[in-house]
């Protein structure tokens, strides 16, 4: 193997595939990144056993071939070189190791043999649709701050995606929750989603897909059976196993009668919540929302530091009500409002309260409240 | 197949099989029946870790010829008078021991009255008894089992090495003779002596600390509290060791009940829950403790061998023990155990005196990795030398007007003088000087404050949203609904979800994100192993313990006087200060008399 590439583009390529090795491995290979090269570009693979991300990008093939070396210390000599440089790759030693040439620097890596880098057999993916990636950045992005990381609840690991009937509508919904709070967002069912199952997504995979993605018009070319999903944007191609297990039936825990509503200007409630939330230092960092006839008074107290209150006006009318909440869960879900208006939808004090953008239906968050 | 009824000598044999465990347990039994004889002195010989010969002797009252022959019949006994097995205030009453060793040794017994001129002896062989013939014993009672485990084969073959035999069977008089400074134990192996514990006469407290010492090494008795509570006619004696002197096995524990060692699941769990905050979870603490209860509020008949007991009202026991050993152990805040300043002063006094020439001056080999550059050296400052910066709050008299000033207030720690490596306060005390590590101070005080300020309000609870269910059985299910208003209080709502599971609906919010499972669980086994939920608290207290560390003072931080003196007073003011979480001193103190010692001047 032999080739010539832009530094920009073996990073851009590196980085996307690197974050995918473990740092530490019982299995040396997997420490590797498969580093291929046919006739017009080079292709980077890297994978923990679970999760196999794949790049291409361009370049000047002289030689074609493939090895594997360590991704970790590539990616550290590449992100060193500098920019604008141009990179030659080469394989030496009988393809015992892999020399890069930059300029006046030149580095030897030891390679392993590419036929022992486990492959990922995606098997048949009967489940083929497009979605933009506007759209998978949406799903993903307002609902992974609701992922668990408790491992005894390992389904909950994850997001759960699935097609459901919504208003009338098929959707495509993306569903997360740590047992504590839950978000929920849907996007019209793409053609082709028809009778796909329920999968979940995991943690790991959420993270690695969204770094390959940015919100842009491009299509992602989704495939997936029950047991693994494939995401492959135009140059990457992003194959995982899913989470073999049940998510809970969580539409029983998004409550339907809530009849008390509070409408808050969202940036303006959200840094006030940050600012009283400031005053409670222990980690529950409960905040409390008292409502009445459109007025919202925020406290906090803290043994230690003594109390705060902030006051909004708000759309609200009712009785007088008392609620807690955890202030972290509710910012981090204003944060992923969007809009100018928030809506709280409450039964009690007691009882889970919804969430929601004014005006968009497409998002809930149900978020339980703590007692104070 | 037949049925039949076993020969008297198999049914000795099977109770001797619960009785009669191994060597130790033979001693244990004579030597009880020796205290209950009322025997000042008690003499014990074991040869060959106890298989070859176990001889107990005594000076007790002794029995007479037709009392001697019934003694080693089943179920016959002199410790019940009449037939109540509720009013047992002696150590046996089952009538089983000497006809169990009996069964499989060979027993010989000499025993003379007190008023009687003459004794008697028998033999009994395997459990075949012989004649009782007149002996020329003296005073009290002689047993004497040899070959023991003879005719049963199966449990010789059991036996440990003859020194780790030796060594239960001095450990189960260890014991008993904590229990009885009254009385004197001789422990031999026929050619030395293994434990000699002279009667101890005088105050009973005192007599006991003495006795204790003597087991237990010189460093339990001066870092011991002396313990006193009642509750309902239920009294607790005995001594608490100091957190700092801690242990990583729970074997230095001793429980008495009515003067009968036990080892007792709910005693050990009421200690260890009393000790809960002071020491990390792998550690515990020493201490003997001694129940004393009315006889009818115990029941001692549950184990054969009497290790296990059962209380009438076990909560309040427990509860006795917990809040005696909390209301003890605060009391010692300006405490820790003696042992830490000893090694001290024993590095110190092993230096050679070629060492001491120029104590203060850098030692070449001790700097040979850091490069010396005299010329950009500072001055070296050590010392920031409290009386040269007294302050408007802590005034520093010069020494010698404080004696003089009898308004002066009487300040355990001292008044703060410097500080070393800005970590180590050193403090003048009115017969010594005190080290203390600031940081571990200050986690302490920190730690304490927070876990106030959560008593004194009402936790907050998280709403799980989705609740979670755990699958337990009937008997953790019940054991935690019992206690479930408590739960209740410190932010836990547990709730049973129909047949062999539990719900939990809300979690202390302090805990974040937590396994509720796991926790659950956990808590479920502590309730039924030793109906204590340490689990809940322990996590919350390594949350508040994790906080308590990152709001302290570091090691590192210079501190002015006001501020030493300052941490000082606070220490005074703070309960369970001698310690650190962890269960390391806070500080260590060291006394003019020792220092004298060091310069060789006592």
């Amino acid at each position: 193997m032999k080739l010539t590439l832009d530094h920009a583009a073996l990073l851009k390529a590196l980085a996307h595939v690197q974050s995918v090795v473990e740092r530490r491995n019982t299995i040396p290979i997997l420490s590797n990144v498969k580093v291929e090269a046919d006739s017009e570009a080079l292709r980077l693979t890297a994978t923990d056993m679970d999760l196999d991300v794949s790049e291409a990008t361009g370049a000047d093939v002289a030689k074609t071939g493939a090895t594997t070396v360590p991704a970790h210390t590539l990616y550290e000599i590449v992100r060193k070189l500098p920019d604008g440089a141009q990179i030659e790759i080469e394989t030496a030693s009988g393809g015992q190791q892999m020399v890069l040439r930059c300029g006046r620097s030149r580095f030897t890596l030891a390679s392993l043999p590419v036929e022992d880098f486990p492959v990922m057999t995606a098997g048949e993916l009967p489940h083929a649709f497009r979605l933009s990636a506007r759209d998978l950045c949406g799903l993903i992005d307002r609902t992974r701050f609701a992922i668990s990381t408790e491992e005894t609840r390992y389904y909950l690991n994850g997001i759960y995606l699935h097609e459901i009937k919504h208003g009338g509508a098929d959707v495509l919904r993306a569903v997360a929750t740590d047992g504590h709070r839950l978000a929920s967002v849907e996007v019209p069912l793409p053609e082709g989603a028809n009778g796909m199952p329920g999968v979940i997504v995991p943690r790991k995979t959420i993270a690695e897909l969204r770094k390959l993605i940015d919100e842009s018009d491009d299509q992602i070319e989704v495939g997936l059976s029950t047991t693994k999903i494939r995401f492959a944007a135009e140059k990457a191609v992003l194959t995982s196993k899913l989470i073999d297990g049940t998510f809970p039936d969580y539409e029983r825990v998004i409550p339907t009668g809530n009849d008390k509503t509070l409408d808050v200007a969202c940036k303006a409630f959200s840094a006030a919540v940050d600012r009283v939330s400031a005053i409670s230092n222990d980690r529950s960092r409960a905040v409390k929302l008292a409502m009445t006839n459109g007025t919202l008074v925020l406290s906090a107290t803290s043994p230690d530091s003594g109390s705060a209150t902030e006051e909004l006006e708000v759309n609200y009318r009712g009785e007088a009500l008392e609620i807690g909440f955890n202030s972290r869960y509710l910012l981090d879900i204003t944060q992923q409002i969007g809009g100018e208006e928030a809506r709280f939808s409450i039964a009690d004090a007691a009882s889970p309260t919804i969430l929601q953008e004014r005006g968009d239906s497409g998002a809930i968050y149900v978020l339980m409240p703590m007692r104070v | 197949m037949i049925v039949r009824k076993l020969p008297d000598s198999v049914v000795n044999r099977i109770a001797a099989g619960e009785v009669v465990e191994r060597p130790a347990s033979v001693v244990k039994e004579l030597v009880e029946n020796s205290i209950d004889a009322g025997a000042s002195a008690i003499q014990v010989v074991i040869r060959d870790g106890g298989r070859a010969l176990i001889s107990v002797a005594d000076d007790g009252c002794g029995m007479a010829r037709d009392d001697l022959c019934l003694a080693v019949e089943r179920h016959a006994t002199s410790k019940l008078a009449d037939e109540t097995l509720s009013r047992i205030g002696t150590f046996g009453f089952r009538g089983e021991a000497l006809p169990s060793i009996a069964a499989v040794s060979r027993l010989s017994i000499a025993t003379r009255q007190r008023d009687q001129d003459s004794g008697w002896a028998l033999d009994v062989d395997g459990g075949h008894k012989g004649e009782a013939k007149p002996s020329g014993q003296a005073d009290g009672t002689r047993v004497e089992a040899r070959d023991l485990f003879f005719a049963t084969p199966a449990r010789l073959k059991f036996l440990k090495a003859a020194a780790t035999e030796t060594r239960h069977a001095v450990e189960a008089v260890q014991r008993l003779a904590m229990a009885h400074p009254e009385v004197g134990f001789f422990v031999g192996d026929g050619d030395r002596p293994l434990l000699n514990l002279p009667a101890l006469r005088g105050d009973a407290e005192d007599a006991r600390l003495r006795r204790l010492s003597k087991i237990l090494g010189p460093d339990f008795a001066r870092s011991a509290v002396a313990v006193a509570g009642e509750r309902d006619g239920v009294r607790l004696g005995g001594f608490a060791g100091l957190p700092t002197l801690n242990r990583r096995v729970a074997t230095m524990q001793f429980l008495f009940v009515n003067g009968r060692p036990v080892r007792d699941r709910l005693l050990y769990g009421a200690i260890r829950g009393a000790y809960q905050g002071l020491l990390p979870s792998d550690r515990h603490p020493m201490a003997v403790l001694f129940v004393d209860a009315a006889p009818e509020d115990v029941d001692v008949n549950v184990h054969p061998t009497k290790a296990e007991v059962r209380f009438r009202d076990a909560a309040l026991v427990r509860g006795l023990i917990v809040s005696t050993l909390r209301h003890a152990l605060a009391g010692t805040a300006q405490r820790t155990a003696v042992p830490v300043s000893m090694p001290a002063a024993a590095a110190v006094t092993a230096r050679p005196p070629a060492d001491w020439r120029a104590p203060l001056a850098p030692r070449a080999r001790d700097r040979v990795a850091t490069p010396s550059f005299p010329g950009l050296r500072e001055p070296l400052a050590p010392y920031d030398l409290a009386p040269s910066a007294p302050t408007a709050d802590w005034p520093v008299p010069p020494p010698g007007e404080e004696a003089a000033d009898p308004e002066q207030p009487v300040l355990p720690l001292g008044l703060a003088r410097a500080q070393l490596h800005s970590t180590y306060i050193i403090a003048e005390t009115a017969d010594g000087i005190v080290l203390v590590d600031q940081h571990a101070a200050h986690e302490r005080l920190t730690q304490e404050r927070l876990k106030r300020e959560l008593a004194a309000g009402v936790p907050a609870r998280q709403g799980l949203l989705i609740p979670e269910v755990i699958e337990l059985d009937e008997g953790r299910i019940a054991a935690l609904e019992a206690r479930a208003a408590e739960f209740e209080a410190i932010g836990m709502v547990i709730e049973r979800f129909g047949a062999g599971a539990v719900i939990v609906r809300e979690v202390p919010a302090l805990l974040g994100t937590v396994e509720v499972s796991a926790l659950i669980r956990d808590l479920a086994d502590e309730l039924v192993d030793d109906d204590a939920h340490l689990s809940l608290n322990e996590r919350l207290e390594k949350v508040i313990a994790t906080m308590a560390c990152h709001h302290s003072v570091r090691a590192g931080r210079t501190l002015s006087v006001s501020e030493m003196n300052a941490l000082l007073r606070e220490m005074e003011a703070t309960p369970f200060s001698g310690q650190c979480s962890h269960g390391r001193p806070t500080y260590v103190e060291l006394s003019l008399a020792e220092i004298e010692k060091l310069f060789g001047r006592r």
